[in-house]
């Protein structure tokens, strides 16, 4: 396959890489989060993201508003569901062996997905809000694509400033760190887990939101994306802020290259690849940060 | 090397900021038993980890037997003859007593099996050879642990803090079996906190203070050593 | 009770033979698939359910399997046996591929490591266009062998569960546990974790690549969606998770019991039955994590050949 690589071409896709990798990062948080501070791998994360995508499906349906505000909706949702699937399900395998809490996200997944199935049917959705591109000198940025980063942005930063400028969010970090100590401290550990993963369903759901004017809308779609996530925070480093960043910028510059050499399938395996590759030879992330 | 059974040379280890290990080096011989004392933090550990390869030194070597067996995988370094307990107890709780044991040998299932009902008599608890191992109460686990120790015979044992936790009367049990390694050819290196356990067992001992062995001598020496009493009363 | 039980297994394995002399089409079918199934739950159970690593994408050995088997039939012209066991090698060859790599991976990272292969293996098949026929999939030329095929099953479920057996039954089996409950202490009494693990992970890969190559033969026609889908993995881990995992019989109670509910409940309301797989592994993970016989084998005491 002889492709001619152009300098225009090169800047395009490493820009493109660069929004859609805001957009992973912001997801991938809110996975690394519920791993920090629970060592629970959330398999659901990407069932949680599809159930947001549908909230702006919907919004967007019934309302005829701008799906954008639909975040107002979808992260408060979810930020619901999520603490409820906490309090009432992930709670009692916390102390339990990994392998628990894996089945357990993984059986909640399965049932989510499949509600959503009966209830919306597989037909594929879209939201036809943001066609075209901006034209900036010889680039074009697709618009869907440079507002979901600008959002993803904003959101991120967000949940950076509530991470280390409240309490709350410094119990997050502190329980992410040494939950034993934290206890020993006074942190609340229960309440924390249960915001943590009210937080992280919310980062989760903003992923789905922005992503929803962008790719067609399915049941299935949040396997992928929980399969991201996954790589992010591995790349990145568990637990790690700047990390999770660092990763989604990554991942998202390494599809968008590969995909210039290879159709979009495949670049799917290249992720797979990376992430075998990865946690070969640097399991704690290229930026260090917790050695599970 | 000497005769030595296991030589540590300037092992250092680091995490990220922090050196655990610094510059460590001792020297074992057959059939004697050992001390490694130190404030918490120390290094104590981290040094177990290092010698039987759970982790991988950033400096030194060390020799088991005049091999090298730096770098090796933790059952490869077991399998060399060097065996070790836990600060935690690590009995494997689905399987029973005799299944604990069984596990650790490589010999023929029958052989094996006998030498482990064997054991199991040794520590007493030969009634309890099909009790799920984490139904045991803590004594019992300590004991079957012990027994699972010796299964191969060892030359080398290390054990972490063995008196955690444990009553006296067990506690007795425990060293009069480990009074008779030397006689056996067993060298031990104990970890411990218990001073008495250390004083009434050991032939020398090694200080360890922030991952720097500051001493080492017999346990009267070390008792009236200025620089070990600062380590755990001084500047702490 | 227990002296009894071997006899009536015989028996019922002697009536399990004799089946196809009496039964309709329908039931003939119905029982290969039900044997299909033990033998893919009792394959996961050999990695998962003893050595506590859970494998997400064990249907990439399944699908890896039909495809094998399935170009060998229509491009080699194989005879659909000797077929079937080429796609257990082959899904031999894939474990061991991807386990040497994946397998000194720590648990959860393991898991999410198998949750893509599937993916992936889909991904491949459909790009390798010219050897697989891509997304229009691999036409078998026409054969009614249902009752051969139904001993073929028969004979891979009893050969995995007796592999079981044998393997729950040795120290092999007690070692590939020790990891199961304390990877580190396993290590420092000397057990290769890695090889062990390898060992399982490669023995559990070869049944799901045989009856996978047994099933393209069967349905005459398979494609990438088919072939892969997460369903065959949820079913497999559900049927495992509810038995007993890491028991003998547990797989083989879990498949036929909800086996038998799914074909005669289920499958009429499709959806229901997929949340319904969803809702009981979470009961079993919270309520009864050792699975209908582990929780009988605690009980009562009774040894590890149930």
């Amino acid at each position: 396959m002889n492709v001619v690589v152009t300098p225009t071409m090169l800047g395009q896709v490493i820009i493109s890489g660069l929004l859609a990798g805001a957009l992973y990062a912001v997801v991938a948080l809110g996975l690394g989060l519920i791993f920090g501070v629970m060592r629970v791998i959330n398999v659901a994360h990407g069932t949680i993201l599809m159930l947001g995508a549908y909230v702006t499906f919907w919004w967007f349906q019934l309302l005829g508003i701008n799906p954008y505000l639909s975040l107002l909706a979808s992260m408060p949702l979810m930020f619901l569901l999520g603490a409820l699937l906490q309090r009432g399900l992930v709670r009692r395998v916390v102390g339990a062996p990994e392998l628990s809490s894996l089945l357990l996200t993984f059986g909640i997944s399965i049932a989510l997905v499949n509600v959503a199935q009966w209830q919306f049917t597989s037909d594929l959705r879209s939201v036809e809000y943001l066609t075209g591109s901006f034209i900036v000198g010889p680039f074009a940025f697709s618009k869907s694509r440079t507002i979901a980063c600008a959002f993803a942005v904003a959101i991120a930063a967000l949940a950076a400033w509530f991470l280390r400028r409240t309490k709350l969010g410094k119990a997050i970090r502190a329980t992410s760190q040494n939950s034993e100590v934290a206890l020993v401290c006074g942190v609340d550990v229960p309440r924390v887990h249960l915001y943590t993963f009210g937080l992280a369903s919310a980062l989760a759901a903003a992923g789905g939101s922005l992503v929803a004017v962008m790719v067609a809308i399915q049941p299935e779609m949040g396997g992928v994306y929980t399969f991201k996530s996954f790589l992010v925070i591995v790349l990145g480093g568990a637990g790690n802020f700047a990390g999770a960043l660092l990763g989604g910028l990554l991942l998202g510059l390494v599809e968008q290259l590969s995909s210039l050499f290879l159709t979009t399938q495949v670049s799917e395996a290249v992720a797979y690849v990376l992430l075998v590759l990865v946690l070969l030879l640097r399991p704690t992330g290229l930026l260090g940060g917790r050695a599970s | 090397m000497g005769g030595h059974l296991l030589e540590v040379r300037d092992v250092t280890k680091r995490f990220g900021g922090v050196t655990a290990v610094s510059r460590c080096s001792l020297s074992l011989a057959p059939g004697t038993i050992y001390g490694l004392i130190g404030p918490n933090g120390s290094g104590k550990t981290t040094l177990f980890n290092c010698i039987t390869g759970v982790l991988e030194r950033d400096a030194g070597e060390i020799y088991f037997k005049g091999e090298r067996i730096d770098g090796l995988k933790p059952s490869q370094v077991a399998r060399r003859g060097v065996r070790r307990t836990f600060q935690v107890i690590r009995v494997f709780p689905e399987l029973t007593a005799l299944e604990n044991l069984l596990v650790v040998s490589d010999a023929p299932y029958e052989a094996a099996r006998r030498r482990a009902e064997e054991l199991l008599r040794f520590v007493t608890l030969d009634r309890l050879q099909d009790e799920y191992g984490g139904n045991l109460s803590y004594g019992q686990q300590k004991l079957l642990e012990f027994a699972r120790l010796l299964m191969t015979d060892p030359e080398l044992i290390l054990l972490d803090e063995p008196a955690a936790g444990v009553n006296p009367t067990l506690l007795a049990e425990l060293l009069a079996h480990l009074k008779q390694f030397p006689a056996q050819g067993k060298t031990v290196l104990i970890v411990e906190h218990n001073m008495k356990v250390i004083m009434g067992l050991c032939e020398t001992v090694f200080v360890l203070d922030h991952g720097e062995m500051i001493a080492q001598g017999p346990p009267e020496e070390i008792q009236g050593n200025a620089q070990v009493i600062e380590a755990y009363f001084g500047r702490h | 009770m227990r002296r009894a039980f071997p006899a009536l297994l015989g028996l019922a394995l002697v009536l399990l033979a004799l089946y196809p002399l009496v039964a309709s089409g329908y039931g003939v079918r119905f029982m290969l698939q039900l044997f299909m199934w033990v033998a893919l739950a009792q394959s996961w159970n050999l990695i998962s359910g003893l050595t506590g690593y859970v494998s997400f994408g064990h249907v990439a050995f399944f699908g890896t399997g039909t495809y094998v088997a399935a170009i060998l039939i229509t491009k080699a012209a194989w005879h659909w046996g000797p077929a079937s066991v080429a796609g257990g090698v082959g899904a031999a060859i894939l474990a061991l591929i991807i386990g040497w790599p994946c397998l000194r991976l720590k648990g959860p990272y393991f898991a999410i490591a198998m949750l893509g292969l599937s993916e992936v293996m889909r991904v491949l098949v459909s790009y390798f266009e010219g050897l697989t026929g891509g997304g229009s999939g691999i036409s078998l030329p026409t054969l009614y062998a249902s009752t051969q095929i139904y001993y073929a099953m028969f004979l891979a479920a009893c050969a995995v569960t007796g592999a079981a057996y044998f393997i729950i039954t040795s120290r092999f089996g007690l070692r590939l546990m020790t990891i199961r409950e304390d990877e580190v202490a396993a290590e420092a009494m000397g057990i290769d974790t890695a090889r062990y693990k390898l060992y399982a992970f490669l023995l559990s890969a070869f049944a799901p690549g045989v009856v996978g190559g047994l099933f393209a033969r069967d349905q005459g026609y398979i494609e990438p969606v088919a072939v892969f889908p997460l369903l065959i993995t949820i079913t497999m881990i559900v049927m495992t998770l509810f038995g007993g995992k890491g028991t003998i019989w547990g797989p083989v109670l879990g498949a036929a019991s909800l086996f038998v509910v799914e074909e005669l409940v289920w499958a009429r309301f499709l959806y229901l039955h997929q949340l319904l797989f969803g809702a009981i592994i979470v009961l079993v993970v919270l309520a009864m994590p050792r699975g209908v016989l582990g929780v009988l084998q605690q009980r009562y005491r009774l040894p590890r050949t149930i």
